[in-house]
């Protein structure tokens, strides 16, 4: 009877103990070590092997607001790579809903980067080492339209100034430029860049997903048609800390951050299943 | 006609987009850009007109028949005119000659967004965790070796995706990367090539005319 009541007990209950796993550790955040995948590290060393002068480094994104949690960091974490590197970044939203997180993250790690700059040279500017392309409808055409000619797809970013009067858009023209496309993405952005501009441009395709998206692009890993991964916001944390060990930039690091919540939230999922599995096996012997 | 004119739009466009991959040739590529850059977009306007009438139409029906959660429709067709009204005539940051501000309170499209939309969407995807919670406790149980296998290797997987993982076992980490890059991969992979397969039939079918549901009436 005490193990009947066990595996009826109310979900709320449930629901209190995941909010009470999620909300300690965030509001009393402990540093967790943790190691690097490969996946993560491959895309790391693809992007850090960029030569900023020749090539640039683009950003593109489906993620809308439900998944800026586990999406937003590896953007930023993406831009502190390029910029710290001296790698031209240049961004576009695949939808209209992400467009506005975009200008966001740029603006953010821009301050980060300026507010310790010594001199014009070490500044983040905006045309020089930062172009937000904007958001052109529907996905396919930006993503084949670009092997053609960027500035043909984006005649205006983000901002409204015109694409060829900025000082980096002089010199990036199409696929050839960027030295790798990292698509951030909720559904399948990946999938598309490697699908329609891999294979008929041979740009390089890395990806930043959504964990339950993860599993779809191991096997392009495998296969060496993505270059690297960052998997879920473990991948992001990871990512975090590579840029930051290695170039030493600041700013939070809101993947890291959330790292303990995450472990506390699996690990209570982990001892509900094993407690709920006792009760099971239990009650069926009474019976 | 009526039949026969989508249909033959239907195929000169697929055998375009077809051809371009198979057959680099300026006047091929040259069409198939046009499509893609041109029509493509005129066509992705009216389909978005379309889905937003169905959505009216279909809410505006649901309150007049009454049918289940019919109170819920209010709250969305308020939200789409007001949001609609907000951004048409006030711009995206209030710019425009409606206004979007009392006092202090603001409610252009940018600040909508950040205050409502952001955290509206987080909320909904953060209450998966909670769910998820429930339904595992409730029905993932150990019931057959078969059932032992996946818990474990969902278990092993858990442990690799977070730090504590790597604290417990430095293995763990490294385990669960095999399970995604071996296991995982394989089954992935048979997965896609049939999907492909099937997408490949469906393709040849609706581009020889074969398949005509698309058309409606079932044909």
């Amino acid at each position: 009877m005490k193990w009947e009541r066990l595996i009826h007990i109310d979900r709320r209950v449930i629901f209190l103990m995941m909010a009470l796993a999620i909300i300690i550790p965030l509001l009393f955040p402990i540093h967790m070590p943790m190691g690097v995948q490969r996946v993560t590290q491959d895309l790391f060393d693809k992007i850090d092997s960029i030569d900023g002068e020749e090539q640039c480094l683009m950003i593109s994104t489906d993620y809308t607001p439900q998944t800026e949690p586990e999406n937003q960091p590896m953007t930023m974490a993406l831009l502190r790579h390029g910029f710290a590197r001296g790698v031209p970044v240049l961004l576009n939203a695949l939808y209209v809903e992400g467009a506005p997180l975009l200008a966001q993250a740029i603006d953010s790690v821009m301050v980060e980067f300026n507010r310790h700059a010594t001199s014009h040279a070490d500044s983040i500017i905006y045309g020089r080492d930062v172009v937000f392309l904007g958001w052109q409808p529907p996905p396919i055409v930006p993503i084949l339209g670009m092997g053609e000619g960027i500035g043909n797809i984006y005649p205006e970013d983000y901002y409204g100034n015109r694409t060829d009067s900025l000082e980096v858009m002089q010199w990036i023209e199409d696929y050839d430029e960027v030295g790798i496309v990292v698509a951030i993405t909720g559904l399948a952005a990946p999938l598309w860049y490697v699908q329609f501009a891999q294979t008929k441009y041979g740009v390089a395709v890395g990806a930043g997903c959504t964990a339950v998206c993860a599993p779809d692009f191991y096997p392009y890993c495998g296969s060496g048609q993505l270059s690297g991964m960052m998997a879920g916001m473990k991948g992001a944390a990871e990512y975090e800390e590579l840029v930051h060990k290695t170039y030493n930039t600041r700013g939070r690091r809101k993947a890291t951050e959330g790292m303990a919540a995450q472990s506390a939230a699996h690990i209570l999922i982990m001892v509900l299943v094993i407690i709920g599995n006792i009760a099971y096996f239990a009650t069926r012997r009474q019976s | 006609m009526k039949d026969k004119l989508p249909l033959i739009l239907m195929i000169v466009a697929g055998f375009f987009g077809l051809t371009d991959r198979f057959l680099p040739h300026p006047v091929a590529e040259g069409f198939n850009q046009y499509l893609r850059d041109t029509l493509l977009r005129i066509i992705s306007a009216f389909a978005l007109i379309l889905g937003l009438g169905n959505l009216i139409l279909r809410h505006v029906n649901k309150i007049q028949h009454k049918g289940d959660g019919w109170r819920h429709s209010y709250t969305l067709l308020i939200s789409f005119f007001a949001a609609s009204v907000i951004g048409l005539f006030g711009g995206v940051s209030g710019e425009l000659w409606f206004p979007t501000r009392i006092g202090n309170f603001q409610f252009d499209i940018t600040t909508i967004y950040f205050q409502m939309l952001i955290p509206l969407g987080a909320t909904m995807f953060s209450m998966l965790a909670f769910y998820m919670a429930s339904a595992a406790y409730r029905s993932f149980r150990a019931r057959s070796w078969l059932a032992v296998l996946l818990l474990g290797a969902a278990f092993v997987v858990m442990l690799g995706q977070v730090p504590l993982g790597h604290q417990i076992w430095s293995g763990i980490p490294e385990v669960s990367q095999w399970i995604m890059e071996v296991p995982n991969t394989a089954a992935k992979r048979g997965i896609e090539l049939g999907i492909t397969l099937g997408i490949l039939a469906t393709f040849l079918k609706i581009l020889t005319g074969i398949e005509r549901s698309w058309m409606g009436g079932g044909k």
